[in-house]
């Protein structure tokens, strides 16, 4: 809390799939936000990160909407719910996860010209998460990422290790020039790292868009006993043909080996991560989120029907 | 490693983390090579698993036979023998 007694929120930002969970996570457990109310953001209706979130002062997920467009007034009317507990909940401090796409400068825009939030939130921090290894077309393709570093007070370079140290430079100067105030750092696992010194810009200015084509959501329901070999065929099939596509890929699966957390970005899914049993089926389990361009739903499930009646 | 392919023993490709038991990962093999013949047969490629050695043998309009160790090579070397990539939103 401030001296003047608001409430410090902590904006992590990053575009989809940069790593803002998993470096949030290894904060929360390295007890670096200690009693912080954690908000976390998904643009999809169906959330899945908060499966990977254990806060100890608190867990608001925000659904279906991102909080600096669509889900404004969810996310307006959750940080007045939380303003409203403060007599009898001492909360210490605010940590907002926001979804993949969102501005943090629209974040805080709403915040500051809100006349109640105004008074009790103050924005402490925006932390943006970088990508190392797509961070650099993510900005060159997708405006919302260059506004999302430009709105930035920290950077942190996700994912050095798997990047070639001069990538890891030139993507540092990239982001020197379009944010010149942010601090730098690295991050492997949510565990601070080194970072490879920074490369020299090149003469011209690098060209960004400024225009893309819109990215939705689709998601696809595998019903309450999912075919994991046609998931897997199909899923492997679309990400090669559609991989420039396909930004983000999540869901959660249940396999015969428990409930497997599948996650990708662009072309790469990682090895999937076994989550502990629950008590009956969860209502999110089982549908595999798809965020990216040009994708509908309804052709989504189609084409998976087709492949899994090939079986 | 395998002695006959030479591909070594990777920690497992996320297509094949879904089986909990040796026998459901051979179940699984055999389903999955059954699907893919249905789906790649009419391009003129062949597919071949016998649950002996890892990977799927595919085999390409002219005979060639290549080993691919997961189900992202298999796609690749469907994209070489075609010319185009199996997409699965297009038809």
């Amino acid at each position: 809390m401030t001296t003047d007694g608001r409430l410090q929120l902590t904006i992590v930002g990053g575009f989809l799939g940069s790593g803002k969970t998993t470096w949030l996570r290894h904060q929360l457990f390295a007890a670096h936000f200690a009693g912080a109310h954690v908000i976390v953001n998904e643009a999809a209706e169906t959330p899945v990160d908060h499966a990977l979130l254990d806060a100890s002062g608190g867990l608001t997920v925000l659904a279906d909407g991102c909080a600096c467009c669509t889900g404004a007034a969810a996310f307006r009317d959750a940080l007045l719910a939380i303003c409203d507990r403060r007599a009898e909940a001492a909360t210490g401090q605010l940590v907002l996860e926001t979804s993949g796409l969102a501005d943090p400068g629209a974040i805080v825009d709403l915040i500051q010209s809100h006349p109640v939030l105004i008074r009790h939130i103050v924005v402490h921090e925006i932390i943006v998460i970088v990508d190392a290894l797509h961070g650099w077309t993510a900005l060159e393709t997708q405006p919302v990422a260059q506004a999302q570093i430009r709105a930035a007070d920290r950077l942190v370079l996700t994912k050095t290790d798997l990047a070639p140290a001069d990538d890891v430079g030139r993507l540092r100067a990239l982001l020197q020039w379009l944010s010149p105030g942010a601090a730098q750092s690295g991050a492997s696992f949510g565990s601070e790292s080194s970072l490879p010194g920074m490369a020299a810009l090149p003469d011209t200015s690098p060209v960004l868009a400024s225009d893309a084509p819109a990215i939705t959501t689709c998601q696809l329901d595998l019903g309450p006993d999912p075919d994991w070999t046609a998931l897997t065929l199909w899923l492997s099939a679309l990400l090669h043909a559609r991989g420039d596509q396909i930004v983000r890929v999540k869901g959660v699966v249940a396999a015969p080996a428990g409930r497997l957390l599948v996650q990708g970005v662009r072309r790469h899914v990682q090895s999937p991560e076994i989550l502990p049993k629950t008590d009956g089926p969860q209502p999110d389990d089982n549908r595999i989120v798809l965020i990216g361009s040009g994708l509908s739903s309804d052709a989504v499930a189609r084409s998976f029907a087709r492949i899994a009646a090939a079986g | 490693m395998c002695s006959l392919c030479g591909f070594p023993a990777a920690p497992g490709h996320w297509t094949e983390a879904g089986a909990a038991t040796a026998h459901d990962r051979l179940r699984e093999r055999f389903r999955r090579v059954a699907m893919l013949q249905a789906l790649v047969r009419p391009m003129g490629i062949g597919v071949h698993d016998g649950g002996l050695i890892p990977g799927l043998q595919v085999a390409g309009p002219g005979g060639g036979v290549a080993i691919v160790p997961d189900l992202e090579a298999f796609w690749r070397e469907v994209e070489r023998l075609t010319g185009r990539p199996f997409d699965p939103l297009a038809g």
